[in-house]
Parts: structure tokens; sequence; C-alpha cells
């Protein structure tokens, strides 16, 4: 087996050289990471960081990226921006020390808070074209719209109502500061101190990581900086294809839905999905999903079908390598124009990201049959937002407390599920102390909890969500989105689904929910409960050591009632396997799925074919 | 006999003593005895001959916190917590530091779910009480301890940081109801909020305690079975030193027990020479170090992951702000299976060790990179205790470096440039991080390079870093123990305090920080009566809404708008620009204390004999981008004060060697220090 890239004419010198150059590329976006998480003014970008660092070369394509971060964005939003400012422009016409801005729907697809940020990199060796360019894309706070935060109501229909669009414009031209355009985005912005806070942060970031690379090329050249990039890329390429050959050939489909568009209450959106692997190549087909939606749940091509693809392809074959063009080069994706993840231009945007979290299981289960040992269950799968904001009642002071939901993940083949954490399409996303929320909102949080029997059960158990308890010390509204509440987070070969999430007011004796996509008003003695879903389990529950049941129990994430009825596990009273009692129940479920009605999910429309040969 | 430093690693001990009558040093080192550790410093002891009642001071520094960590092998801990928030430790922050790993976990969590308790109580963000303690759940709480088979406690409460009064009674109660357990609590470690750091902390503290009572009652009693009188000093992670009872207490403040050594060693040959802000580079066997000294000072980090940033948990002490790689002497060059070579963080060890120690290792390391170029003697390695082996060297190489890249077999020279090459990439990146990642510009600062592996590579990082002048001390081998001779006393207290930065939070300040300064103070004075005590404070502050705060010096009169200057001053430095107008807030105090140093003359000692006589010889050496040249090979003990040459040449000494490029200079200083002044980058 020779897969080994191994470039023409190259030597062990060379490649030692090209080494070194690959690990002084990949440094740079996370050095200058780690400094837009000192400097940003927003808890979105330095707790949540919602953003990404990048290197791409003058044909938008991508030579590094920081580690952390929001995975999205390794649908190239960094590359796509550049081709669009290129094309604006052309590539004569930018100078160094120009620095570029676009968050177009069209080209990125994206919600319009996501704003990329770039500058070229110049080398005196070659003074007439730039070499790369450093880039950083962030979530601004607000750029305008109907809603505060612009990007969160459940509600929109048009791109216009989300916010200001500004496609491929020059924000310093050759390293002077466009005074009328940091006029344009401070009056566009419900808060323009946090947001010119952060622009500056990935000002700063995007100028940092150019001098680094403007190095390197000082210290290697030209030539072997580009010999070194296009190594990378085989590199990458290489370990795809070698991941992807070890999945058998075939077609491999499955479909799931999403709850709703937030504007026809409770109308499912379908989702079906068929990857198709040949070789060493790997299509995946979005033909079959459910057409642009009305309501704020569409992305274009970009952030939404070449994102999801391209994130479940990172995790399914290559997710301890570096995030590079040459890791996607194997990979296709088809879907036509007027898809909720082809969404034309003019679509609503605000959610472009939450349906991705479903979209990418899907994919994961799709190739299940295939490759077990590469995918898990499903996991929450949702954004779980969940806003608490009102006016502060001593100083009339506006305040926002926005939170999504961390929940647990799906077994694997070998294993329980993992987690709680965000959805996966969120990385190195810090949640908020309560200490924090406490000290700068008037609500007090009750519990913190994991919920028991949360997590699907299977031979290898989904990991548990959580359950939170506010209580509000003054009359405040809250924002709910929440999806996956009629699709919950499948187990996978036998494995149960795991309980979704949702939010509920419970005030005076009656309870107000479950509630997914909305917004309540909350009143003083109220309490808001936010229950967060688990992740799917893996294999047959009645298969699980029952050790593990026994440890489980004691642990409280599973209860005794489902370690007997799910599970098939008798304790003794010590909270020891009661060998005895175990096998006879165990042996009375042959067939287990009838065991027990709690087993059934009526809810699960997911299904799956197995590959055509 | 006056003082003696005793360093206890996973692999040696070593031990430092100097006697200021007769002005000598004593060196020795033993493998480390597991079980007993006193019998490794008691075999260093007999080796010198030292007699422990001759002996006033006892500097000890361990690896044995961390070690616990790393192999997991600490006390069952309970922990108590405010009712409705026992998972916090578990549920952490739930961020994914690796982003597309569906198996990503964390390390678990040190007490394990049926082992965290809740008790009710509540205190509000601004420290009211909520709801009293609940002290009738008390007894209860004590008895599901017990049964729990817990060895030790740890008690942290919700908004602890704001009024630690619930955390404090119920740590009393409970180390009264349970004198033979070991009960520590968050507040006692730290006093910042965030509730999971703060619980992680006082949960790693208890894991360690137990442990750390027996080995210090047994390193204790090994010294007074020795006829030990005198005082016996742990080595803090802040670079100050701790009693016994202190450690007891907080065992957490041990975890970097080890490397803190060295930084104190250069900050005394700093000053001494007038060196202005270096960089510390310690390179040992499996890894290389870095720190900063800056006019003498080094920074604490405020959070600190055991076990790293990307599986760990994190815990809030003062502790050393330290870059680690996994680039040593010992660290295995290889190939993966698409064709990339990698340099550690895998490494051979001391067992089998590198392919040239001839025991039993196969793979390429550097120090056999190092020994095929000849960089290294075969014959002078730990002077001469010890042959190395080229051609096993070369051998490791063949099979590691060259088949796996398909280069020719004759190539082993490029081959093993390559390995260091890439090593050096590894550790140049640590000092980028350690300068660059935190606003300095490395070329404003000496490189001060030790341990075993720093003297060998120094001048090659210099010159890729643009940093003009490297510096090797003498017996760079020992320079961490010595620096744990030179140790000092200090305690750092840092507090969480809110407020906007402007002219009503001054008195507020002020009182707290006059309240804290009485506190350490008394504390510091307590444990050393009779010294000088001498405090720093600072602030932390930072732009409203943002996470990470700067850290500002406050000595002197407080006013808000000359720390709004000091803040913006000290922001643009780090990040290159500043905001004048965007709110600033401040988000804690902290003050450091620490006894007026009384310099012992310790860094005089090894000064070249001014009469000496260069002992030179001669070897072929390979040198980046001229290929093998013959090389001017010195002794290092030969060289008089004031000696200087052109690079290419070799140094050598007990323990070290010092590799000086083609277009670099160096000298001998005053102190036997080798001053590399370095040419222009190679690459």
């Amino acid at each position: 087996m020779n897969v080994r890239p191994m470039p023409e004419g190259s030597d062990g010198k060379d490649r030692i050289t090209s080494e070194v150059i690959r690990q002084r590329l990949i440094a740079i976006p996370n050095i200058v990471d780690r400094n837009i998480t000192r400097t940003a003014f927003s808890p979105i970008v330095a707790e949540y960081k919602d953003y990404a660092v990048g290197i791409v070369d003058i044909k938008g394509r991508l030579i590094s990226q920081c580690k952390g971060g929001i995975t999205i964005f390794v649908a190239n939003a960094l590359g796509t921006a550049v081709l669009d400012g290129i094309e604006t422009y052309g590539i004569e016409r930018i100078k160094q020390g120009d620095i570029l801005i676009t968050n177009h729907a069209g080209t990125m697809g994206q919600h319009l808070n996501n704003v990329v940020m770039y500058t070229p990199v110049f080398v005196p060796e070659k003074p007439e074209l730039p070499v790369a360019f450093m880039a950083v894309v962030m979530h601004w706070v607000d750029v305008g719209g109907a809603i505060v935060g612009s990007a969160v109501s459940n509600t929109t229909t048009e791109i216009w109502q989300e916010g200001l669009q500004l496609r491929s414009v020059k924000l310093h031209d050759a390293g002077r500061p466009i005074e009328e355009m940091y006029r344009v985005i401070e009056y566009n912005t419900r808060f323009p101190r946090m947001v010119l806070g952060d622009l500056n942060a990935q000002l700063a970031g995007c100028l940092q990581g150019r001098d680094m690379m403007v190095q390197v090329y000082a210290d290697y050249g030209i030539e072997a900086v580009e010999t070194a990039v296009s190594l990378l890329w085989d590199q990458s390429e290489a370990a795809t294809r070698r991941a992807i050959r070890s999945i058998a050939n075939g077609v491999y489909r499955a479909s799931s839905f999403l709850d709703d568009d937030g504007i026809r209450k409770g109308a499912p959106i379908p989702i079906d999905i068929s990857v198709i692997v040949e070789d060493e190549r790997i299509v995946i087909d979005f033909s079959n999903i459910a057409p642009q939606m009305r309501g704020p749940l569409n992305a274009g091509r970009n952030g939404g079908a070449v994102a999801a693809a391209r994130v479940a392809c990172k995790y399914l074959l290559t997710p301890n390598e570096p995030a590079n063009e040459g890791a996607f080069r194997p990979l296709d994706i088809v879907i036509p124009d007027g898809k909720f993840l082809s969404a034309r231009p003019d679509a609503a945007m605000g959610g472009s990201g939450s349906m991705l979290p479903t979209v990418i299981d899907t994919i994961f289960a799709a190739l299940a049959p295939a490759a077990p040992d590469r995918v898990a269950a499903a996991h929450h799968g949702t954004y779980g937002i969940h806003m608490f904001f009102g006016r502060d009642p001593e100083t009339g002071e506006l305040f926002k407390q926005s939170d999504t939901a961390t929940g647990g993940w799906g077994a694997n083949c070998d294993r329980d599920g993992n987690g709680p954490f965000r959805s996966l399409v969120h990385a190195d996303t810090h949640g908020v102390p309560v200490e924090m929320q406490e000290a700068m909102n008037p609500f007090r949080i009750d519990s913190v909890a994991l919920r028991c029997d949360s997590g699907g059960a299977g031979k290898y158990r989904g990991g548990p969500g959580i359950e939170k308890i506010y209580t509000p010390l003054t009359q405040m509204q809250i924002n709910v989105s929440f999806e996956r509440t009629q699709c919950p987070p499948w187990g996978l070969q036998g494995g149960q689904p795991g309980q979704v999430g949702w939010v509920e007011i419970h005030r005076d004796s009656h309870v107000i929910g479950p509630l997914a996509k909305a917004t309540e008003d909350i009143r003083l003695n109220d309490r808001v409960r936010v229950l967060t879903g688990g992740g799917g389990g893996f294999g047959n529950p009645a298969t699980r050591d029952p050790h593990s049941v026994a440890r489980d129990i004691a642990f409280g994430y599973v209860s005794a009632k489902a370690g007997r009825e799910i599970y098939g596990v008798e304790l003794t009273s010590a909270g020891d396997v009661d060998e005895i009692a175990t096998s006879r129940v165990r042996a009375s479920f042959t067939d287990w799925t009838k065991a027990s009605p709690s087993v059934q999910n009526s809810h699960n429309q997911f299904t799956r074919e197995e590959p055509q040969a | 006999m006056k003082s003696v430093g005793i360093d206890i690693g996973g692999t040696f001990t070593d031990l430092v003593a100097w006697d200021p009558e007769k002005r000598i040093f004593f060196h020795a080192k033993s493998l480390t005895s597991y079980g007993d550790f006193f019998v490794s410093a008691r075999h260093c002891l007999e080796e010198t001959g030292i007699s422990l009642d001759r002996v006033d001071v006892v500097r000890h520094g361990t690896t044995q916190v961390i070690n616990a960590f790393v192999q997991r092998s600490g006390a069952r801990v309970a922990l108590v917590t405010t009712r409705g928030f026992r998972d916090v430790l578990e549920i952490g922050r739930a961020n994914r530091p690796i982003a597309f790993q569906l198996r990503y976990d964390r390390n678990p969590p040190l007490v394990d779910r049926p082992l965290r308790f809740e008790i009710t109580e509540r205190i509000d963000a601004q420290g009211i009480i909520v709801r009293p303690v609940e002290l009738g759940e008390l007894n209860a709480l004590v008895d599901r301890i017990r049964l729990s088979g817990a060895q030790s406690v740890a008690v942290s409460f919700l908004n602890s940081y704001r009024n630690p009064s619930h955390e404090l009674q119920v740590t009393a109660q409970l180390r009264s109801l349970l004198p033979d357990l070991f009960v520590t609590c968050g507040v006692e470690l730290t006093r910042e909020w965030f509730e999971y750091e703060r619980s992680s902390t006082a949960a790693a503290n208890a894991y360690v305690g137990p442990l750390m009572a027996d080995y210090l009652d047994a390193f204790d009693r090994g010294l007074r079975t020795g006829g030990f009188t005198g005082r016996f000093d742990l080595m803090a992670s802040n670079g100050g030193v701790l009693t016994p009872e202190a450690g007891r207490a907080q065992p957490l403040a041990l975890v970097e027990s080890g490397p803190i050594g060295g930084c104190i060693a250069a900050s005394a040959f700093a000053a001494a020479l007038d060196l202005g802000d270096v960089i510390a580079f310690d390179m040992g066997g499996t890894t290389a170090k870095c720190a900063l000294v800056q006019s003498g000072q080094f920074e604490v980090q405020s959070t600190y992951y055991i076990g790293g940033y990307e599986h760990g948990f994190p815990v809030r002490m003062p502790i050393l702000d330290i870059v680690e790689v996994g680039a040593g002497g010992g660290s295995i060059a290889a190939v993966d299976d698409l064709g990339r070579m990698t340099v550690g963080p895998r490494s051979a060890g001391s067992e089998p060790g590198p392919a040239a120690f001839g025991k039993g290792g196969l793979e390429s390391t550097v120090t056999d990179a190092n020994l095929w170029l000849g960089r290294i003697g075969g014959g002078a390695f730990l002077g001469g205790r010890f042959t190395l082996d080229e051609g096993a060297a070369c051998a490791a190489l063949v099979r590691n470096v060259i088949e796996p890249l398909g280069m020719a077999k004759s190539d082993c020279d490029a081959a093993a440039s390559g390995v260091l090459r890439i090593a050096n990439t590894v550790m140049a990146g640590a000092i980028k991080e350690i300068t660059g990642d935190r606003g300095h510009d490395a070329r404003k600062f000496v490189l001060l390079a030790f341990g075993g592996g720093g003297p060998l590579h120094a001048a090659e990082l210099a010159r890729e870093l643009n940093i003009p002048l490297a510096v090797i001390p003498p017996e760079p081998g020992n320079f961490s123990a010595l620096g744990m001779l030179m140790a000092q006393p200090r305690i750092d207290n840092a507090q969480s305090f809110f407020h906007e930065l402007n002219a009503s939070a001054m008195p507020l300040v002020c009182a707290l920080l006059e309240a804290i300064e009485v506190e350490t103070r008394s504390k510091l004075q307590q444990e050393h009566p009779g010294e000088t005590v001498s405090t720093s404070r600072f602030m932390e502050m930072r732009y409203r809404g943002q996470k990470q705060s700067t850290r500002v010096a406050a000595d002197g009169a407080l006013d808000a708008g000359s720390l709004r200057i000091a803040f913006e001053t000290e922001y643009k430095r780090r990040y290159s620009h500043a905001d004048s107008v965007h709110p600033v807030e401040i988000v804690g105090v902290r003050l450091v204390a620490r006894l007026v140093s009384t310099k012992e003359g310790l860094l005089g000692v090894a000064s070249p004999r001014p009469d000496a006589v260069p002992v030179v010889t001669e070897r072929e050496v390979y040198l980046e981008g001229k290929g093998r040249m013959t090389t001017s090979v010195y002794r290092r003990d030969s060289l008089p004060f004031g000696f200087a040459r052109s690079g290419p040449a070799v140094i050598e000494e007990f323990g070290a060697t010092t590799m000086i490029g083609p277009d670099d200079r160096f000298e001998i200083g005053r102190l036997g220090e080798i001053r590399i002044h370095c040419g222009a980058p190679t690459t």
C-alpha cells in the first residue's frame, strides 16, 4: 500500500524543510486564535469562540486553519470570501495594507453576523501580486435587523430583515482606515462599542498573522513555501483517500427531519441524504432534502451543503488531521439550488447553522452500516438557544444572557457516549459560569444537574443531557430556539434514542410549554426549567455489561427502573448485580424491543436502507 | 554546612549543597527510590559525605504531586457543594478543545458522582445570604462521607468568592467531625470567581492531600533521624518556598515544584550580570521548558491545566507561567504513515534511552542525531562515565528516518540535521509562545539556556528567533537545583473584585488591598519571624465584555485616571492596539508578598581562574549549511575569564556540551558564563 505522496524530484532534505514550514504554517492561525480570545470585547467571541482564523492562497484554497473555534467555518468560509473579493476588485487592485470584509449571504450562505475580514500577504521577492491572504471570520454581536442579535429571530422571512449586508468592501485602503466604512458599521449595529472592539481584535489578528506569514516567506522563499503547501495538501488528501478506502463501496442512505421552520408550526422538514462511496471518492447527495423554507432555517450552498458535508467528512475520515483544502479534494457535493442547504440569496438565513447538527448526524447514520467504527449514534443535535433579556430594574439598562444547550453525545460501537457538550458544529466553546451569569443578570440559577435516563440505552449508552432551573429576580423575556424535539437523537444497531430537550416555565401551579421555538414573558415568581437532550445508544441494551448498568445506577445516570425494564438488570439490595435474576430477565427479552412499552419510540422516524451493491 | 537542595524527579534525585565557609558546592545524583523517597535523598547525602546535623536549611522540590495526577494515584475524595451543583465538577465548561473528534473526552473528574454530596445553603452574587447553611444536614452528611470510604474532603460552594462564610463554616465543622480526614475548601486556595475552576482546585488539593502528608512526614522523619535540626522548606510553584505545614494544607502548590528552581537561578544570574530580561530555557531528557524573567520577576498564571488544556482540568493557584514542549534529548524522531517527520513528544527516557546508549533502545532520538553529527563527543558524555555508540545512532537514523523518507543510506548527515531542525522548530515555537504570544518581542531578551540539552541548542534557537545574545551559566546541568538554594519565601494572594474603573471604585480597591496586605504580611511574618517582608500590588482589568484580564502594577497611590493609562499602555504593548473610549472594569486584585532577599553569594563560585590554560582538541563536526568541518573542542573549566573566539566551536564539561555556530562568537564572562553572540539566521 503506497499512499505516501512524493512530489517529483523531491528528496529527503526538501521533505524536512517542508515539514519545518508546515509546522510554522499550522502554528500561525493558532497563535492568532489565542490573541483574539484575549482581546475580543463580546462574550460570543471571547467565551463562545464564534470565529475562525486561517490562511488561504490566492485561489481561495485553505492552507491552514486554527484548531478550536466553530467547526462550520471549515467549509472554507475564508476562501469563499477571498474569491469574491478578487472577483469584485480584480487581484491587481488588491494592495499591500488593504483590509477587506464581507458577509454577503449570496456567496457566504450564512447568517449576516458572520463577517470575514482578510488582508493580502505581500513579499519583497514578488512585489506585484499577493502570495496569500490572512483571514478571520467572526460572529459580530449585532448587525441590525429585526431583533436584538440579528440572527436569532424564529420568524424572519427575508435576508433584509436580518441586518446589514456588506459585500466585499474595503475597510482599509493601502493601510489607511476608511472612516466612512467605520461609520456605516457603527450606525448599523445595536452594540457599536462591542462590535468595534471585536472588529479591532479581528483586525489585529489579520495583521499579526500576515506579519508572521511574511516572515515564513522571508525565511524560506516563495518556492519552498509553495512546495511545502502542496505537499501538505497532498498528505491530507492521501489521509482522506485512505480513510475512504476502508469503507466498502456502496450507496448509503438515511433520513430524519427537523421540527419545523418556525413559521408553520409542527410541519416537519424532511432530510434525506445519500452517501456514495466509490474507491477513494465520496459523494454526498442532498437532492432529496426539503426545499428552501419561509422561516430563517436556511443556508446558502457554502454555509449549508458544503459546510455540512465537510464537517461530517472531517469527523468521519480524518479527525486528527489539520483542516485544509487537500482534506476535502476527494469529496463531491450534489445539491440543486433552492433547497434549505442551498437557499437563494434572498432567503432568511438567521438560523443558517442550526440545521447542520441534524444534517451531519444523518450523514453519520447513512454510513453507520458501512463504517460502524467511525460513526456515533445521534447527539442532542441542537443549538438549543435560551436567551434571557430585559431591563435591569435598578439601572434600567438592557441585559441579555444568551446560552446554548449542552447535551449528550451518541455512543460509539465500543464506548459510551460522551458529553455533555454543545453541538458538533461547536468546539472549544466555553459555558459561561453560573457565578458570572448571576453577577451580570437579575436571575439565580438553582441547579445544574445531569439528567437521569436521558442518554439512550444501548450496549453502549448515550451521553447524558442536563437540567437547569432558573429563578428570575425581575420580570424579563426568554427567547427559545430548540430543535430535535420531534426527531429524538437516535440510537444505532439496536441502541435506543436519547431524550429530547425543551424549555418550560412553571407559573403558579401550571406549566407553560414544552417550548421549542418561542419568545415568552417571565414573571417574578416563575421558575424556568431548561432540559437538554441525551445522546443515542449503540447496540442492544440487553447486551450491556450488567456491571456497567449497576455502576450507571449507582452513579444516577440510569434509574433502577430503567435498569430493570430496559437493560434487564436486577440488582441485589447492596446494589450489586444479581446474576441469576439478570440472566432470567434477559432470557425473557427474546424480542427485546417488545420488552417494555418505553422502549418503543413513536417519534423516531429515522430509517436506513442497506447499501445497494 | 549551610544549605542543601534536594530535587526528587520521576527518574533521578539530584542534590546540590553549598558550604559558605569553604565556598564549595557539592553535587550528587541517584535513581529515585519509590516507596520511601527519602532513601534516594540519603544516597545522595552519603555520596557527598554531608552530615545532616551540620545543615541549616534543606530546600526540597518534588514531582510527586504532578506524578500523582498523571498516574491517578491520589486519594478517594468526597466533594461537598451547594445543593443543586454537585455535577459542576463533571460538566465543567462543556468545551471541546479538539474540534473534529467524535470520541473526544476529558480526563474523568477526580471525584465520582456518588462521592459528590450537596448541602442546603445559598449565597447570591452580591454575597448576601439567601439561605443559611442547613446545619441539621451535617450529621447525615458526615455519615455518608464515612460510608463512602473517602480519605479526604473538598468543600466548594457557589458564590463563596464573594462571601466565604458558609464554605469556611462547613469546612471547620467537617474538620472537627472528621478529624482523621484531610479536609480542604476552595476559598482557602483561591478567592477568584468561577465555580467549576474553584471546585476543581479544591478537589485537586484534596486528591493529593493524604499522599503528600505521608510523603512529608516520611521526609521530615528521615531528615530528623539523620540529625537535622534546621529549617525544611518546600519549593512552591509560584517561585517561593513553603513550610511543611503550608505544604500539607496546600499540597497543590507543589504541582510545578520541580522546574521552578531554574527560573529562580535565572533571575539571580540575570541580576548579577545585568542581563536585563531573560528567557529561561531548560532542555532536559523528555521536554524543553521556557519561562520569562523580567526585572528579576517571573509571571505566574492564574489558571493552570493539570493534564494539559486539551484533556485536563483547571486549577487556580499561582503557578509559574511556563511553556513546555515534548522535545528533549530522548525525544524520538519518527516518520508517520503519510511521510511526515516528527520529533517527540514520545521519549526514549532513561530506559532504554537513546539508541547510542546501547541499553536496548532502537529508536532514533535527538541525542543520537547530536552524536552522529559530532556535536556531542562519544567519549565525553557525562565526563566520560558513559561511552556512546555512533554506529547504533546511525543505524537508528537509517531505520527511523532515512528508510521511511526514501533517502539514500549515505544521507545520514542530512537526516540527523533534519531531526535537529525539527526539534529546534518545536522548541522555537515554545519560545515564541512565551514571548510573542504574550506581547513580548523575543529579540529584546537574552536567552539563558541550561539543563542537559539547553547549551547544545541555544545558539541555533537564538539565531532562529533573532536573539543577539545567548548565555550558558556554569554547571548548566545543576542550575535548577542551585536555584532552589536561592529561593525566597513568597505568598501570592489574588481575589476577584468587580467594579467599573472609576473614582468611586478607588476607596474600595484600596481597602481591599490593605486588608489582603495585612493578612498576607502577618502570615509570612509568622512563618519567618524577624525577616523583612516586601509587597507588590497588581490589578486585573479588562475592557467590559472581555474574557481575559490584563495585569497592571498598582503600587503607590491609586487613581482611576492613571490606572486607565497604565491599563491602555500595557494592553497596547501586548496586543498592539487599545481603545480609549470603551469602559474598563476591574475584575480582581493581586498581592505578592516576599521576604527581602539576603543574597547568598552562590553565583561567583564557579568563576574562571584567570591563570587557566585553555585545553583544546579538534574533531569533525557537522555544521548546518556547511557540512562537516574540523572544529575546535574546548574543555570548559580550562577557559579563563575574557577568553574569546569565533565559531565554530564546541565547549565540553561534565553533564553538558555547548555548541557555537560558524557565524557566532563566544567569550567567557566574569562568572564563568559562556556568552554567545549570534550571527545571522542560517535558514
